[in-house]
């Protein structure tokens, strides 16, 4: 309770007062009835600070409060993100032998005699099996992302975008996007990052990728960097269709998909590793978004 | 049943007796003789009775794990081609099955044809009665010699500098020699999970080793590219104990 450690200036007087008070009535010190007299501007001078001090406290206490809340709150939203995660891991690992039973009951009647029409039955079977074991796979990806050894080598990021942009240009699904990259050369290009670079071209990716999804031919992906002391500043922007703003606050989460997600593919997963690899880190994710307008992630990477 | 005499023997432990009775029969129409073990210590029972040309051990069971049964089994001096199915998808894990002996591993829930895909190449590699590739400390590959304990590589007694990737990466293809792996699989064993996306990282870090061995990919001494398939070591690889 750190609004205590405070407490100990007006006990101080107080305690004083009392004191004092005790010694003259009990005639340790000479009780003499003194008069004070004091003209009206002295007056409300002294009254106008002991009510600044009163208010100065007050104000004190109040902040105090306010930022403990806010620790308190911080601490809670910590809690829970590790429970999930926790859970996750639990889930992971639970659903791990059934779903090898099944992908091994599945193989084994493949190679029995089927109907052509039981033979398509077992193949959609494997198609979903192959599914739920994928999403497993990317459960654990992000749950030994909080664990793993990071590599923490110089990156260059300008570099690395133009890897991603050159990658995202030539997959069949940017047909008809317009992407570009703006990086800054004058006055000097961008500071390296320290960081594993295999994880922040994931990252990266994965917003590049996210801005395919939601974007038809015709619009435009940009992605930019620029450096803002002590950081690298990189965002992804695109003209696609949004995201509504009742879905903002989840967008970070996993297994979350958004209103507009529904019928692309994916698995709720991509932001989450995104949001997961910026802060291993240290960095922070934002997003804006305008319903109809586009989208716009940024990504704040400390240089230091 | 199509098992015949010369059939290699597989030994299947897992005490998830719904995967066992699915993945035997399996197995056994892929043309191995199967017998199933429930935990451990049956397994290390069924391993002196039924000389098994391989093992296929899950890690997680009662009684005694598969860690233990493997630590056992390298003890006694028993050299079977052993292939760990893993459950905690936590790079630390794979680094400690293949150091403590294992010849592969292989991550729940798997595909059953990559399981059989595997079998055949531990076996094919296998030379009875030694240690592993795997758990050899020194790779040997004429002029090239990795140290896997200090993660050096020296080509012609110079020490490489490398990135701890390409080593890694390179102690893998070592391990695999003569056999293709597909840049999925080197970005799950050597990256220690498979991104879709990453596939590029493979090829910058088969450039970076190519680079230091001075390997001409048209024409390699080490490592081949086989195109839309993944990489393959071609040089022999030998074990210095």
């Amino acid at each position: 309770m750190r609004p205590l450690r405070w407490a100990w200036i007006p006990v101080f007087p107080a305690c004083l007062g009392l004191l004092l008070a005790a010694a003259f009535r009990l005639g340790w010190l000479p009780n003499e009835v003194v008069y004070l007299r004091a003209d009206l501007g002295t007056l409300a001078g002294l009254a106008g600070l002991l009510l600044a001090f009163g208010f100065g406290m007050q104000w004190l206490w109040w902040s105090r409060k306010e930022s403990n809340q806010q620790a308190f709150h911080n601490r809670i939203q910590l809690e829970a993100a590790n429970e999930r995660r926790g859970f996750l891991r639990r889930l992971d690992h639970e659903l791990k032998n059934p779903l090898m039973a099944i992908r091994a009951g599945l193989a084994n009647l493949n190679g029995t005699a089927l109907a052509p029409d039981q033979h398509e039955v077992l193949v959609g079977l494997e198609t979903q099996t192959v599914r739920l074991s994928n999403l497993l796979g990317d459960l654990r990806k992000l749950s030994d992302l909080e664990t793993r050894p990071l590599d923490r080598s110089p990156v260059d990021i300008g570099n690395l975008l133009q890897e991603v942009v050159t990658e995202t240009e030539n997959r069949p699904e940017a047909a008809g996007r317009q992407i570009s990259l703006i990086l800054p050369q004058a006055p000097w290009p961008l500071p390296a990052v320290p960081g594993d670079r295999d994880l922040l071209f994931v990252m990266f990716h994965n917003l590049a990728d996210n801005a395919l999804k939601f974007t038809v031919p015709g619009n435009t992906i940009e992605l930019r960097a620029f450096e803002d002391n002590p950081s690298v500043v990189v965002e992804v922007a695109d003209t696609g269709q949004g995201i509504p703003d009742r879905d903002m606050p989840m967008v970070w989460e996993e297994l979350f998909r958004g209103e507009n997600a529904r019928g692309t593919p994916g698995s709720g997963l991509g932001l989450a590793l995104v949001k997961a690899i910026a802060e291993r880190h240290r960095g922070q994710v934002f997003v804006r978004s305008r319903l109809g307008q586009g989208t716009v992630v940024t990504l704040r990477l400390p240089t230091r | 049943m199509i098992v015949k005499d010369n059939s290699p023997r597989l030994l299947l432990v897992d005490d998830e007796t719904a995967i066992t009775v699915n993945l035997a029969p399996f197995l056994e129409r892929s043309g191995f003789a199967v017998r199933v073990a429930d935990d451990g210590i049956q397994a290390l029972e069924l391993a002196s009775q039924f000389h098994p040309d391989l093992i296929i051990l899950d890690v997680l069971m009662p009684r005694m794990d598969g860690r233990q049964v493997l630590r056992r089994l390298r003890g006694s001096g028993d050299w079977t081609p052993v292939i760990l199915l893993t459950q905690v998808g936590e790079a630390g894990e794979r680094a400690m099955a293949l150091e403590e002996g294992a010849d592969d591993y292989i991550n729940k829930p798997f595909d059953p044809l990559e399981l059989v895909a595997r079998i055949r190449s531990v076996l094919r590699r296998a030379r009875p009665g030694q240690p592993p590739l795997a758990a050899s400390r020194q790779l040997d590959s004429g002029r090239l010699i990795l140290d896997r304990r200090a993660h050096r590589v020296v080509l012609d007694d110079q020490e490489l500098s490398l990135t701890p990737k390409a080593v890694s990466l390179l102690e893998f293809l070592m391990t695999h020699p003569d056999e293709l792996i597909k840049r999925e699989r080197l970005l799950e064993s050597v990256w220690g999970w498979d991104y879709p996306v990453g596939t590029r990282t493979v090829d910058t870090r088969i450039a970076e080793l190519r680079r230091a061995l001075g390997d001409d990919a048209s024409k390699p001494t080490y490592i081949e590219t086989v195109p839309g398939e993944g990489y393959r070591f071609i040089a022999k690889v030998e074990v210095r104990p």
